[in-house]
């Protein structure tokens, strides 16, 4: 979902720093300095979940965590995305600094658009519902990324959208794991960890 | 690249990180804006300059041109006229090429300390600094213990597949976060304790000297010109 440095116009550029600098700062007043310790964690995971593929059949991919880091962080899940995703551009080249903000955006409006509509359900007393609805904002979230990607490359020229519907087909399994491993993570944290939900 | 060797800072240059910071994402945002032949032309000089002084970002090029053939061909597909589409694709793969040899070269060898540094100096709020330098600390606890973990998963159960592999991969990451989380959670008391995030971060607020703040105005006319023969 990184996309990478030269692709983007002037317009789609600004739009998504502006968008990032907006919700970056709304999310760094909410983060409370003792919540910092958990956000740089789940910002880390974010990192590290790049790193680890996972085969699907011939070819490979590999996990986001946007789910989890939205339905933990809220809107702290901005500044963390910012963050690693920063650093995923310095010390190993994806994306870049100059669409670190089209990224951000990218990657940080699943995340909380997830905690704002699953992030009462999951927290549900019922494990089978809760589990049914970190899966469903696990491949929620990847599937809104995948669109956003869509929508920032169709603002720099209208005929990448073609490449923008490949992308977006390309993500429909990787969704799926996501939901999975989303819906597993979440009831392990329920049942050994209720306060690292709360 | 291995995540231990991240730390090490390979800079050649004498000019502030601050200066080179600004001056790099000054550059990277007139090239993304840039379509003109002339323009990107005319961009093309201080890279091909700096390919020659630090030839060793040559062998990263390859790499970045191999992922670079993948998005040609992708955009000759899809779009419209296979003419243009792999026009555009080239264009795209001469302004990535441009920026990397701009970063390559002068960002990413300084290393983290020193893009911290300028961070600092370029005002970046504290709060963000500190999540950037606990990030980093954590993405170092996390993976030595996410590849302990995975190396036990392994012997324990070489042949996992489908729902399992998944399953155990969800618990590694929960139980590796919940862990850390815990030694992290003690490590923010201690620096409660001992006044706060006050000084969590010591690093000098410089002034620009005056060969930079020269080679900032030089650079700054370098990237009118370019926008200059964009529209023109």
């Amino acid at each position: 979902m990184h996309i990478s440095e030269g692709v983007l116009s002037g317009t789609a550029l600004i739009a998504g720093w502006a968008g990032t600098v907006t919700c970056t700062a709304i999310g760094l007043r909410k983060t409370d300095t003792s919540k910092i310790v958990r956000t740089a964690l789940l910002s880390s995971s974010f990192f590290l979940a790049s790193l680890v593929n996972i085969r699907i059949g011939p070819s490979s991919t590999h996990l986001s965590l946007l789910a989890p880091v939205g339905l933990i962080l809220g809107w702290s899940s901005f500044p963390a995305m910012l963050v690693a995703l920063f650093l995923q551009a310095i010390l190993f080249h994806f994306g870049g600094l100059v669409v670190l903000g089209a990224n951000t955006f990218i990657m940080g409006t699943p995340a909380l658009i997830v905690y704002v509509v699953f992030g009462k359900m999951i927290r549900s007393e019922n494990k089978i519902f809760s589990g049914i609805m970190a899966f469903i904002s696990g491949a929620l979230a990847v599937m809104i990324g995948a669109c956003l990607a869509g929508i920032f490359l169709g603002i720099s020229d209208r005929n990448f959208f073609e490449a923008a519907k490949i992308l977006f087909y390309a993500h429909i399994p990787l969704a799926l794991i996501e939901g999975i491993v989303t819906s597993f993570m979440i009831m392990f944290l329920k049942r050994v960890s209720p306060e690292f939900l709360s | 690249m291995k995540i231990e060797s991240i730390t090490e800072s390979q800079s050649h240059s004498d000019i502030s990180p601050e200066a080179l910071l600004l001056c790099s994402i000054v550059y990277a945002f007139t090239v993304s804006m840039s379509d003109s032949f002339y323009a990107l032309s005319f961009s093309s000089v201080m890279p091909l300059l700096l390919i020659l002084r630090f030839r060793f970002i040559l062998s990263s090029l390859v790499k970045l041109n191999a992922f670079n053939l993948v998005m040609i061909i992708t955009l000759a597909v899809t779009w419209p006229s296979l003419a243009e589409g792999i026009m555009k694709g080239l264009t795209i793969a001469f302004k990535v090429n441009m920026i990397y040899i701009f970063f390559g070269t002068l960002i990413y060898p300084m290393g983290y300390a020193k893009i911290f540094s300028a961070m600092n100096g370029l005002k970046v709020p504290e709060k963000l600094r500190v999540l950037l330098l606990l990030t980093l600390r954590g993405i170092f606890i996390l993976h030595n213990r996410f590849s302990s973990a995975l190396i036990s998963l392994r012997l324990r159960a070489p042949n996992l597949h489908g729902m399992m592999k998944f399953r155990a991969f969800a618990y590694i990451t929960a139980s590796v976060l919940l862990q850390s989380s815990e030694r992290s959670e003690s490590m923010m008391y201690a620096i409660k304790s001992r006044g706060g995030f006050s000084g969590f971060i010591q690093s000098e607020q410089k002034k620009f000297r005056v060969q930079e703040v020269i080679a900032c105005l030089c650079f700054m006319f370098y990237a009118s010109a370019i926008i200059i023969l964009n529209y023109a």
